[in-house]
Formats: structure tokens, C-alpha cells, sequence
């Protein structure tokens, strides 16, 4: 498969790991993203660990 | 680089949510039955494999499972379908192997010659893998099945994902193993997805974040089991191409990293790692006293002091500042994707050293660790709280929906390494210039046309055998694409 040069990722500041020194910007607090992701968690089943149950692999 | 072609085999966990006792084997079989791809299916050559013959030079008879799943596997025998119902084998367009492997749905990409493009393959199954959750679920009308790509039900159940490098026979097998041991014991500091608690039974008092999966389940350094008693290096010597010229080695200690980069980062670096041991590289400074020890030492505890078998002391941190040391005096400025790995090898040990809160967009334990302190923050609750370990199983969901790091993504959260044109591509074509091109382009042609496949060849229906085990570098590839009348 033909990849683009990776390092051509550089130039995306927004989400490229060679953002700036100040390292990456943390979500606002209150901003919808969060609160999407937050209602999401809280929508997990808290005995879905415990559900879970599954035959060894390798 | 020494490392001809790299590969990666994923095990992903299955359950059915609206049933009490969810039946792994139905359900993965159903799951492999629903795919829509072009495929070649139920036809894998299983006559052409040999999972028996070890590294240090032994044959084993069989290979060893618990107790728990012998009696598995005996109910497993009086289902009505046989071994090959089970395994639903499927080989794909994009020369991939998509099937039923100890009951769990298995994506092994096809093989790759750049870290950039396996990852492309490797994200490329969990959409194939997603989409054939997609469509089971239409016909189960509604959203019953889930299926994770982790590692560990918190049970003590582990399934594996293992990272594959074909490298020159002519190492010599002892070089590899003490010039890797403390590399791998350490490359969880970026290649660790993340748990909630222990699953071994001497840490199970453990609440907290632990940096990886797997490191409960090695309790070994060298074996050939892949089921009990995994090791740090799996000694399985299966190279699926001319054993005199080549080695394959099949590392199962890895956790399944959603982050791409830090599946970059893993194959990435290790890749150098053996480049440099192949180079004559020794490391043996940092041999380590009780490698396997050290491995859940070091999940558990990022900064512990590891004792050196020169008696020494050194940490996780340490050793792959080493390691990159002597990576950037040999490959700096000499390939494009290997400076991209050493910039980003060297910024992530940086980062782990002076700031490590700036992995938390990139790295799976602190993708995890930053998201979970919040969410205990705000709901007041702790690490011993239950609902951790669920939100730690959701992270890992495919379903866009529900799982964390989906909804991560979506709010671009995290780093997106791969542009969606590129893993596209992955989904439909195989990586150009290895054999697994020749592959996709018979399988492309029409699975009536073959009477049997494997990562070694493909038996035509006309009784033409493609040997394809010989065949590694690009020339060689095009060579049989120019002259052989079955792809033409």
C-alpha cells in the first residue's frame, strides 16, 4: 500500500503530536464534546465487566 | 532495516448482551457468516501449518491449554459443526486472514512492508470487524452484539494480539533474546493499553491504573505456548516462508492498542530494536535479573527500579532512552519512516520524563488514565468502584455509539494518525510490493478459482500451485504478477 510521506502529519496542528511546546490543549470543561462523552460513561452498565465473560485466546 | 515483512494478528472479544450465557462460538461464527466482503471462504490450507517445531531446536507434541478450556473444547466436539465450520476462514481483497480463532473472531492483517501500512491494515479490521457487527445486528434487529478489541474479560481471560517480523534466520536465536528482553519487558510505557486492576493472582489487590493488558498473563521468558504460559518471546518457529533464510517472530506479550500511533510506536520501535540486534548490537548492559518479573512490575509501577543482572539498577525509562540512543546513531536520516519513528520514539520518552499528561491524546493508558480521573472526579468515586472496569471494557468497543475511544475520535480528542482515505484503501487493497498483493489479486479474481490458500500460496481450481514462500521483496512480487496466467 502506497502511504502518504508521514511526516506530512506535522502540519496538522490540531491534532498532529508535534503541537506546539505548550503540549496538548485539554478540552474546556464545559464544552459539548465533553458533556457527549460524559453521558456517554454514564450510560455504561456498571456490571458490564462483570458480564462480560470470554474463553482464553492466545 | 533487517525486518523483511511485519504482521499483526488480533483477537477481539465477542458477546451477545441480550443472552445470560452468550455462546462465543455461535457467536463468532455467525459474526465470520455475515461479512459481505469478497472472499475466498472455508478454504485455508491448514495442511500447510506447523505450529509445533521450536526456536531452540525441539518439536513439541501438542500444544498446552487449562483445565477450564480442555472442557471446552470437549463440548466443543459434540457440536454439530465440524472444525472448519468453526474456523470460517476468510481471506479477503486486501490479502488479510479474517476468522474464528479459540473462539474468538481474528483479524491477522495481510503482510506488510512499512509500519505505516500494517497500521492502516490493522485499523482496516477493526472497521471490516465492525461492519460485519453492523449487519449481524440487523439481523438480530437491534444493537445485542458487541464486539471489543482488548485483551481480557477481568476474569483472568486473556486473547492476544500479536505482532509478527520476519527477520534473517542468521541471528542467532540467543542474540535475539537477550538483546529484545529488556526492550520488551519496557515498550509498555507507549504500547500499553491500559487496565483497571489485576487479573494475576499475586497483584489481585491492585486498584488503579496498570499500564497493560498482558502483563498479568507472561509468566515466562521463552516458551512456544501461546495459551498457558505465555512468554515474553513466543519460541513457535513457523516462519510461513523458506525457513533456512528467515525467521518469524511471533511476540504475544502486546496489548491491542486502539491508538494507532501507539501501534506505530510499537512495531515501529521493535522493528529497530532487531534491526540493530541483526547489525550485531548486544544491549548486554541492560539485561535485566528477572525479566519476567520486571514486566507486571513495570505495569503496575512505570517508575520502579529494576535490578540489572551486572547488579546495577535502572528503570522502565532508562532502558528506552538506551535503546533509542543507539537507534538514532544507526538510522537517522536514512529513511523517511524510520526518522518519523525516532522523532516520535524520542518525543514520547521526553514526554514520559518531563510531561507525561501530554500523552493523553496519543497513548492508551493515558488516554485512559486522563479520562478516568475526570470521570471519578466528577462522579466522586474511585478507583475500587465497579463501573471502572466497565468503563474500561467500553473504551475498547467497536460499536460508534458506546465505545470511549470511538467517542474520543469523534470529538477529536485523540490523535488521528491515519487520514480515512487511507485506511479505505486498507480495507479494499492489499499493501503493494509483498506477496500478500499476489494474494488479494487472486482472491479479487474470484474465490471459484481457487481450491485452497494460505500465507504460502494458492492452489488454483485447475490444480496450478502458486509457491509463493520464497517470494518476500517487491521484485519478486511483480515478477509473478507479470507472468503468472491465473492473475493475469
Amino acid at each position: 500500500m502506497e502511504m502518504n510521506d508521514p511526516l506530512r502529519r506535522e502540519e496538522k496542528k490540531e491534532t498532529s503530536p508535534d503541537r506546539d511546546e505548550s503540549g496538548p490543549s485539554s478540552p474546556e470543561p464545559s464544552r459539548p464534546g465533553k458533556d457527549n462523552l460524559l453521558k456517554r460513561m454514564k450510560k455504561v452498565d456498571p456490571k458490564q465487566s462483570e458480564k462480560y465473560k470470554q474463553r482464553t485466546g492466545q | 532495516m533487517s525486518v523483511s515483512l511485519l504482521g499483526l494478528e488480533t483477537e477481539y472479544g465477542i458477546v451477545r448482551e441480550d443472552l445470560e450465557n452468550s455462546d462465543p462460538v455461535e457467536e463468532s461464527m455467525k459474526l465470520l457468516k455475515a461479512c459481505p466482503r469478497k472472499s475466498v471462504f472455508g478454504k485455508w490450507a491448514y495442511s500447510q501449518e506447523n505450529s509445533h517445531l521450536d526456536m531452540r531446536g525441539f518439536k513439541v507434541g501438542s500444544l498446552a491449554q487449562d483445565e477450564e478450556e480442555d472442557a471446552f473444547c470437549a463440548e466443543d466436539r459434540k457440536r454439530p459443526y465440524s472444525y472448519m465450520d468453526m474456523k470460517c476462514d476468510r481471506v479477503l481483497t486486501n490479502g488479510a486472514r479474517f476468522y474464528n480463532d479459540h473462539t474468538h473472531p481474528e483479524y491477522s492483517t495481510p503482510e506488510c512492508r512499512s509500519v505505516l501500512s500494517l497500521v492502516a491494515h490493522d485499523v482496516a479490521g477493526e472497521h471490516i470487524v465492525a461492519e460485519c457487527v453492523a449487519l449481524r445486528n440487523q439481523e438480530l434487529k437491534g444493537k445485542p452484539l458487541q464486539v471489543f478489541k482488548n485483551n481480557t474479560d477481568y476474569s483472568g481471560h486473556s486473547y492476544g494480539t500479536h505482532d509478527n517480523y520476519l527477520i534473517p534466520r542468521e541471528t542467532p536465536f540467543e542474540d535475539l533474546v537477550k538483546g529484545l528482553l529488556p526492550f520488551l519487558v519496557t515498550r509498555q510505557l507507549y504500547a500499553g493499553a491500559g487496565k483497571v486492576g489485576s487479573e494475576n493472582a499475586a497483584t489481585q489487590n491492585f486498584q488503579g491504573l496498570q499500564l497493560a493488558q498482558r502483563s498479568d498473563f507472561i509468566e515466562t521468558a521463552l516458551s512456544i505456548e501461546t495459551m498457558t504460559n505465555r512468554p515474553l518471546i513466543n519460541t513457535r518457529d513457523e516462519p510461513h516462508a523458506v525457513s533456512s533464510w528467515y525467521r518469524r517472530l511471533h511476540l504475544i506479550l502486546g496489548d491491542a492498542n486502539m491508538s494507532a500511533y501507539a501501534t506505530a510506536l510499537k512495531v515501529g520501535n521493535t522493528s529497530l530494536v532487531l534491526s540493530l540486534i541483526a547489525d550485531g548490537e548486544k544491549f548486554s548492559e541492560l539485561e535485566l535479573a528477572d525479566p519476567v518479573a520486571d514486566v507486571l512490575k513495570v505495569s503496575l509501577d512505570r517508575t520502579a527500579i529494576l535490578k540489572r543482572k551486572n547488579g546495577a539498577t535502572i528503570t522502565a525509562l532508562e532502558i528506552q532512552e538506551a535503546y533509542l540512543e543507539t537507534a538514532e546513531k544507526s538510522f537517522t536520516e536514512k529513511d523517511c519512516e524510520q526518522d518519523w519513528i525516532l522523532v516520535e520514539w524520542k518525543k514520547t520518552l521526553n514526554e514520559l520524563r518531563h510531561s507525561p499528561e501530554k500523552l493523553s491524546d496519543r497513548i492508551d493508558w493515558a488516554i485512559k488514565e486522563k479520562l478516568f480521573a475526570e470521570f471519578m472526579q466528577s462522579e466522586g468515586i474511585g478507583w475500587d468502584d465497579p463501573l471502572l472496569k466497565s468503563l474500561d471494557l467500553e473504551y475498547h468497543n467497536l460499536n460508534s455509539d458506546r465505545g470511549l475511544y470511538r467517542g474520543l475520535q469523534q470529538e477529536g480528542d485523540v490523535f488521528s494518525l491515519l487520514s480515512e482515505e487511507e485506511i479505505a484503501r486498507a480495507v479494499e487493497s492489499p499493501p503493494v510490493g509483498t506477496r500478500a498483493q499476489i494474494r488479494g489479486q487472486a482472491v479479487a479474481q474470484g474465490a471459484e478459482n481457487i481450491k485452497s490458500i494460505h500465507w504460502t500460496g494458492v492452489e488454483f481450481a485447475n490444480g496450478e500451485i502458486l509457491d509463493l514462500t520464497g517470494v518476500i521483496g517487491p521484485e519478486e512480487v511483480e515478477e509473478i504478477l507479470n507472468s503468472n496466467k491465473q492473475l493475469a
